[in-house]
């Protein structure tokens, strides 16, 4: 598999939703595989929160490869025999491009907390310019899961000729109000540590880090869900000899305070705090007198739409709203219902049906 | 669906009408209806081998168990429905009969014949028929509630179910005078368009 990992520069001013303007940005991105001489076999798969342009493949020295490794690659899935994927660090984020702990933004101003506020709609439109950037007229598909779908869903609405397919992965149309709470007190964890300085840590040369760390270990839980927790950790004791900390008893404690030390050690505060304000808001039916069905009616893509019955964080409920609107709104949309093992989480990871689906769908024609 | 029976279906569904199909299988019917006749359409299907091959198709297809989820779909401005060779593998048949007249102004409903000779004489015979449209054991039948033309046509008339158009196929799956005349004992499958 080919890969590329370059940053690519825009210096034209970005408007963003929120009116405020960017000078230039950059956006930190990976491609696999080849892109035609027709520029026809382009793939764009949109990060989840946390996530970032490292989507595929092992680099040297890493434990884990990119985040949807088990469904992008040679012969795979989303094959990148036969199509060129991009992957991109979305801006606000802290894997290269331009975020709040940027160091190299182009002003000052925009550093730390001062950080512009970002939506999903930012998101597409910077994607497109990517997409301009290497000279990509039509995606065959844009894919994501969880946030990654909501910029699909979004890049249906926004550029409806072009996309030609559009996989809406555990996602919604607009968050639940309790996955707001639980963002809410995520965000009030990090806020509340003695480090965070409202935002402005970076020039005090601190980080808060004991924040990010309890916020992610929360998020973490919503993320998996009960029978996979109890499956994988059961009641199980965690080894002395491994405890990360004296005061864990139990193996998903410890689990939980590892992953969470690891989160903290490679993510921005700011960077966490913007990503889940852009998902709280998202709601592209807002424009649309608050009518989802006439949101919908503006894409001329073909959406597939799968839930996992495991996920309480975007139950499949909301899949099924997105799937009932594009009935009525009469544009192409498949729904499918998969069990997946992992919770929310399920997205990541690859099994038979789901591999199926989302590869039947990209291969498919028109 | 053989060549007559979609031939059939082609005809009865008007150009760029929104139809739903209950139980799609492969999308075939659907696939073919919106080439020749424009029309939008879903598949409601559970089984995930034939979810695949619709989206292999480029069918729009919903995964649902369609004894739970009929009455979803009112108020969508469907203007068909297909049930095609599923109405017996239902639980509550009847109820999901008056389900689809609310969900579409207009039903195609296709049917195996329990009342056909053949599958009468198996019966003599002290043995659960089988035929080219009921072919699985007793053991491994989807079908819960098989019935005869006769049956069939008497609920419609109970429930008030105008029976529009309806077509009798002998085996062969073609529209014979024998099995127009002698539907409830020649025909082994019948079409109906209830409005």
């Amino acid at each position: 598999m080919k890969v590329n990992t370059k940053k690519v520069s825009f210096v034209e001013p970005l408007t963003l939703q929120s009116g405020e303007v960017l000078h230039g940005f950059d956006l930190m991105t990976e491609t696999y595989g080849e892109l035609s001489d027709a520029k026809d076999n382009a793939v764009l798969v949109c990060h989840a929160f946390s996530g970032n342009h490292h989507a595929a493949g092992k680099k040297d020295g890493e434990k884990k490869p990119g985040w949807w490794d088990e469904l992008i690659g040679d012969g795979k899935t989303i094959d990148t025999k036969k199509f060129f994927v991009v992957a991109l660090n979305n801006i606000g984020g802290c894997h290269g491009s331009t975020g709040p702990a940027n160091t190299e933004n182009k002003l000052k101003q925009h550093n730390g907390a001062n950080f512009p506020e970002v939506s999903v709609s930012d998101w597409v439109k910077t994607q497109k310019l990517l997409a301009d950037h290497f000279g990509i007229d039509c995606w065959e598909m844009v894919a994501g899961g969880s946030l990654g779908g909501m910029q699909a869903l979004q890049w249906g609405i926004s550029y409806p000729d072009k996309v030609k397919k559009v996989a809406i992965i555990a996602a919604s149309s607009k968050i639940s109000t309790q996955n707001i709470a639980l963002n809410e007190v995520a965000r009030e964890i990090i806020r509340k540590d003695e480090n965070f300085h409202n935002g402005d840590y970076l020039s005090k040369d601190v980080s808060p880090k004991k924040g990010l760390k309890a916020a992610r270990m929360l998020g973490h839980i919503t993320y998996l869900s009960e029978s996979n927790m109890r499956k994988r950790f059961g009641r199980r004791l965690q080894d002395p000899e491994n405890k990360i900390d004296a005061d864990v008893n139990y193996e998903v404690e410890n689990y939980l305070q590892y992953k969470g030390e690891q989160f903290a050690n490679t993510f921005d505060a700011n960077s966490y705090i913007l990503m889940t304000k852009a998902m709280d808001s998202f709601d592209p039916a807002k424009d649309f007198d608050n009518d989802l069905v006439k949101c919908l009616k503006t894409i001329q893509a073909k959406l597939l739409i799968i839930s996992f019955d495991s996920d309480w964080l975007f139950p499949k409920e909301y899949g099924v709203e997105i799937q009932m609107s594009a009935i009525k709104a009469g544009i192409n949309s498949s729904y499918i219902e998969l069990e997946g093992d992992y919770g929310h989480d399920s997205f990541l990871f690859y099994s038979e049906q789901y591999s199926a689906a989302l590869k039947n769908f990209l291969n498919s024609n028109g | 669906m053989d060549n007559t029976l979609q031939q059939i279906v082609l005809n009865w569904i008007p150009s760029q009408s929104k139809v739903i199909d209950f139980g799609c299988g492969d999308g075939v019917l659907l696939k073919m209806l919106s080439e020749q006749k424009s029309i939008t359409g879903y598949g409601v299907e559970n089984d995930p081998d034939k979810i695949n091959a619709c989206i292999i198709n480029g069918v729009s297809v919903i995964q649902q168990d369609i004894d739970a989820g009929i009455h979803n779909y009112k108020g969508m401005g469907f203007d068909v429905a297909v049930m095609a060779s599923s109405i017996q593998c239902l639980r509550k048949p009847r109820d999901a009969m008056k389900n689809i007249l609310k969900v579409a102004n207009e039903c195609v409903i296709t049917l195996p014949n329990f009342g056909n000779w053949e599958l009468r004489l198996g019966i003599l015979n002290g043995k659960m028929p089988s035929s080219a449209q009921l072919p699985a054991k007793w053991y491994e039948t989807k079908n819960l509630h098989l019935c005869t033309i006769t049956d069939f046509e008497e609920l419609c008339c109970e429930e008030s179910f105008v029976i529009k158009k309806q077509v009798y196929l002998n085996r062969k799956g073609k529209s014979s005078w024998l099995a127009n005349r002698l539907p409830n004992l020649f025909a082994a499958q019948a079409v109906y368009l209830i409005g």
